[in-house]
């Protein structure tokens, strides 16, 4: 790869992730305001996002926190969620080159974010760490710096005075609504709201009903897809 | 303190291997369309949970509805269709959130 094209491949980097890792660092502002609410003191917040590096992960256990639930349960929900990880590593694995340590080194980038971006470069461009390395270096500084920032303002913030109690219900819709297309995906979220109801209607505020769900709901969508490709 | 530095080890270690086993072991390995297809949907599954946790709060042992979080969810999943930009959603639920507490309080 050429001094030109090396240049190139960063300024591509960084004018599609941009918008994406402003987004993401409103996010982070959020997480280090809340984890702050949720008892966690500054270094704390910050070496989260330092050795985590995943807004939903520490996001779900700041929620998970709050609502008194225990390491063991928020390890197991933490498994859940990151199974998509395998997936996302797996289709990127390829795009990532051949050398392993360097592979080892860009695995903590692998999320939403970077995933939609890199896998849409790659189809384009071909395999490209250059253009990954930049990625997970922007997405990563951006996550710890609003981290900080949020994590300094934290004490200063009465959460419901500000609102900031609704940005984890509000920011999971409103992630949640674009991935609801189609018939199964929907199917899904109503029988994972039914599944989470009757649970939470039946033990009130156990720790198990993020979990159950996580693990039983997908398999009407599975089900209903199923049906649909063997209509 | 010592309980969430034991928290972030534990998801830190976790998250980290969850990331690389897809990296190094799933790639060399075809997943079947079956399974990559029940991978889709648990974060739907797991998103709408949590926001029934937060819509529905147990309050002395009985389910109670937060109605300004309701609301909040109502608009900004609305307005997510409509509009599809995330943060102007994000602020719109969360304006009106905030409107429906201090009218509900008032």
């Amino acid at each position: 790869m050429t001094r030109d094209e090396r240049i190139r491949t960063i300024r591509t980097a960084f004018t599609e992730a941009t918008p994406l890792v402003l987004a993401v660092a409103t996010y982070g502002l959020s997480y280090g305001v809340l984890a702050t609410q949720a008892g966690f003191n500054r270094a704390e917040t910050v070496g989260m996002s330092l050795f985590v590096f995943s807004g939903t992960i520490q996001m779900v256990a700041v929620a998970m926190i709050m609502t008194g639930a225990s390491i063991a349960s928020i390890f197991v929900t933490s498994i859940l969620l990151n199974l998509r990880n395998l997936l996302y590593g797996a289709a990127l694995s390829s795009g990532l080159g051949t050398n392993r340590k360097l592979r080892w080194l860009l695995a903590p980038g692998i999320s939403d974010e970077p995933f939609v971006l890199a896998t849409a470069y790659f189809k384009k461009n071909g395999p490209s760490p250059l253009y990954y390395s930049v990625l997970t270096l922007m997405f990563y500084s951006a996550w710890v710096i609003s981290s900080l920032i949020g994590a300094l303002a934290g004490n200063q913030i009465n959460p419901q005075t500000w609102g900031l109690d609704l940005t984890f219900p509000v920011t999971f819709i409103a992630l949640l609504v674009p991935s609801l297309k189609g018939r199964p995906a929907l199917a899904t979220a109503l029988a994972a709201v039914g599944i989470a109801f009757g649970i939470e209607l039946l033990f009130p505020g156990n720790d198990f009903t993020i979990i159950i769900t996580g693990a039983v709901a997908p398999f009407v969508g599975l089900f209903l897809a199923r049906r649909k490709a063997h209509a | 303190m010592l309980k969430n530095w034991l928290l972030i080890g534990i998801l830190a270690v976790s998250t980290y291997f969850s990331r690389l086993a897809g990296l190094e072991f799933m790639a060399n390995r075809k997943t079947g369309p079956m399974l990559a297809l029940y991978f889709t949907y648990v974060p739907v599954a797991i998103i709408a949970a949590l926001l029934v946790k937060q819509i529905f709060v147990p309050v002395h042992g009985e389910l109670t509805i937060s109605f300004p979080i309701l609301i909040g969810c109502l608009f900004a999943g609305l307005s997510m269709h409509f509009l599809k930009r995330f943060l102007p959603s994000i602020i719109i639920g969360m304006v009106l959130g905030l409107a429906a507490r201090y009218l509900l309080l008032s």
